[in-house]
């Protein structure tokens, strides 16, 4: 029985603290431009892929390599916002279609020139092996993932919390015109959240990118995740997104490790937060700020 | 007598107190039965010329005619459902289980494939009248995905990773080519079936009271009109008529798989229907259908493997270039219209 309890409370932590990675930006954005970020897929694949691509076929080493794949990723988010979020900020039916449009170019044109049977490994691997908690054994890597992935959540809310530019973005995320009557420069702050959210995604996914499958769709899954955590959470809402990804993390825990059927893990994800819809239709948390 | 005169941009015939028209230009023909005259003859000169094409309308037929319920739900209930596949599948697994399980042709699967697919989307119903926005979005995205998941989790009973075989045909004449010709009609008369029951609903008294709901909610509330009525009715009346989609796909491929039905994929192609051919306009889904159909071939056979990204691209340029969709080309003139938006920004 006690086994079975650390297990749980290890994979918890360690599930949830990766889920909070993945679905952070998602969050961010829902919170601050109250849109549903579908094309937020495609951010997986290019960090993984476009980092390959300049290791491998450009023959840079891992350190630049990962700040041209962060250069791109800035370049792609700049052209999303300007292209098609700006465009479309009112018609949200045309923007999300685009955005969806959007993934499946990306990963179709990443499955072109690498498809899935091509080996892609990175070498983002901070401490190889793993380690035992008690009698819980857990790859080090996603441990050292979990407690990189807490400190930068505490590091994304001292932001909001603290500075001006984290005050501006919270007034924005509670009244679009409020804040323009205050002065903020909305559309530059949007812009700025567009790439600010990436950080934590792209972290998120070179941590994971040695011990994890990698594949061209490999973002529809993250982004599931990311969906079903904004949700539960209250949409765009902080302290929600890391209740709700502890919470699913708990219940991806109970399902691998108590009851012991793994295939049901994302069914009972999205079992509970259907619950928890029908029951709180606004979340765990209002979401009324981002904070 | 009848009496032929030809004006200067039309012509008029008479008999006896009757009266007809004809524009002679033919962006003004809106005479659905021309255009239903021309679908029937195409199938017929495909044969001759390019059998491969009679494949290609099947498809399209298909789209539009899960085009055409998906925008009458989008109508019916004020909200826009992300997962119209979802209903596909479900039309599709019964059919196909059904089926396979005891050997039943397409005649007898059809009555219990709608069936049960009408019980789905009545369970699925009270989703229109608690959830609104982005959560409704969201909760129809994930239908489709959960009932994929399901197929993986029970593949015993769904085999969700290499899809289901063995189902009976839709027709067997002993000859493929004349299969497929007959097959194309059928599809036709589906489609066109659709168009009809749909368009005279949104024409109706009914229809009215759709766009009444689209305008406000609560509006029409306060005028008498019992929306959750309407709501789950157009709900679960055109998630019936997607699954008649499904148990096509279902006996046409002989084969059924939750891999190409409940994913990001096909969902975008019949919204890409619905939108790229006007997203207000019935007649629209069926110029979409087509259109998008047509161009995935062509890309196909042009261009090989990298279709794959340029066909979203052109799509995307598309829905950037023709923000009334292809019908929008056609029409003259601008009708009130009625669709509802996803509010979620305050």
């Amino acid at each position: 029985m006690w086994v079975y309890i650390q297990n749980l409370l290890v994979y918890t932590f360690v599930l949830g603290s990766i889920y909070l990675l993945v679905s952070l930006g998602f969050s961010i954005i829902c919170g601050v431009l109250r849109i549903f970020h579908l094309g937020y897929a495609y951010i997986f694949p290019v960090t993984i892929y476009v980092t390959w691509m300049f290791l491998q076929d450009l023959g840079w080493s891992l350190i630049p390599a990962i700040f041209g794949m962060v250069a791109v990723q800035f370049i792609i988010a700049f052209l999303i916002y300007k292209g098609v979020i700006k465009k479309y900020l009112d018609k949200e039916l045309e923007m999300l279609v685009a955005l969806l449009l959007i993934t499946v170019i990306i990963e179709q044109a990443i499955n072109y020139q690498y498809p899935m049977q091509t080996g892609v490994y990175l070498q983002t691997e901070l401490i190889k092996g793993t380690t035992q908690i008690g009698s819980v054994i857990v790859s080090t890597q996603l441990l050292i993932g979990s407690i990189i992935a807490l400190l930068l959540t505490g590091l994304f809310v001292l932001f909001f919390l603290k500075t001006r530019t984290g005050l501006a973005i919270r007034a924005i995320s509670q009244s679009i015109y409020g804040s323009q009557i205050v002065g903020i420069n909305v559309e530059s702050l949007y812009i700025f959240t567009m790439m600010f959210v990436l950080v934590p995604v792209m972290i998120g996914t070179l941590i994971i990118a040695p011990v994890w499958t990698v594949d061209p769709q490999m973002g529809q899954l993250y982004m599931f995740t990311a969906i079903l955590v904004a949700v539960l959470g209250g949409l765009g809402n902080l302290k929600g997104t890391i209740m709700a990804s502890f919470l699913i993390g708990a219940v991806h825990a109970v399902m691998c490790f108590i009851v012991g059927e793994p295939r049901f893990m994302t069914l009972s994800a999205l079992v509970l937060v259907m619950i928890v819809l029908i029951v709180r239709p606004q979340g765990l948390t209002r979401s009324e700020s981002l904070w | 007598m009848v009496d032929i005169e030809l004006k200067r941009d039309r012509v008029v015939i008479r008999l006896k107190d009757k009266k007809w028209e004809w524009m002679i230009e033919p962006r003004y023909w809106r005479n659905s039965i021309l255009w239903v005259a021309l679908l029937l003859v195409f199938p017929a000169v495909a044969y001759f010329i390019s059998p491969g094409l009679i494949n290609t309308m099947i498809s399209a037929n298909l789209l539009a005619a899960i085009a055409l319920p998906m925008q009458l739900m989008t109508l019916g209930t004020g909200r826009v459902n992300f997962g119209p596949n979802f209903f596909v599948g479900v039309g599709g697994y019964a059919a196909a289980l059904l089926s396979i399980a005891y050997g039943w042709g397409p005649l007898a699967t059809l009555p219990f494939a709608i069936l049960i697919t009408l019980f789905a989307a009545l369970v699925f119903s009270p989703l229109v009248v608690v959830a609104r926005g982005l959560y409704y979005v969201l909760l129809s995205l994930l239908l489709p995905f959960v009932f994929f998941e399901v197929t993986i989790i029970y593949t015993d009973i769904f085999k969700g990773d290499t899809g289901l075989f063995g189902i009976k045909p839709l027709l067997d004449l002993g000859n493929a080519r004349i299969n497929f010709l007959v097959i194309a009609y059928i599809s036709i008369v589906i489609m066109v079936l659709f168009l009809l029951v749909i368009n005279k609903v949104v024409k109706s008294r009914y229809g009215l009271i759709m766009a009444a709901i689209n305008d406000d909610e609560e509006v029409a509330h306060g005028i008498g009109v019992n929306i959750n009525k309407v709501k789950i009715l157009s709900f679960v009346f055109s998630a019936g008529m997607i699954g008649v989609a499904g148990w096509f796909y279902a006996h046409y491929f002989s084969s059924f798989a939750g891999q190409t039905y409940l994913t990001f994929t096909f969902m975008l192609k019949i919204f890409l229907a619905m939108m790229i051919g006007g997203r207000t306009q019935v007649f629209g889904c069926v110029v979409g259908g087509y259109f998008v159909a047509f161009l995935e071939m062509i890309l196909i056979r042009t261009m090989g493997p990298m279709q794959a990204v340029v066909f979203p691209v052109i799509l995307i340029i598309l829905l950037f270039a023709l923000p009334e969709g292809l019908f929008g080309i056609y029409r003259k003139r601008r009708y009130r219209e009625y669709f509802p938006t996803i509010h979620v920004r305050r």
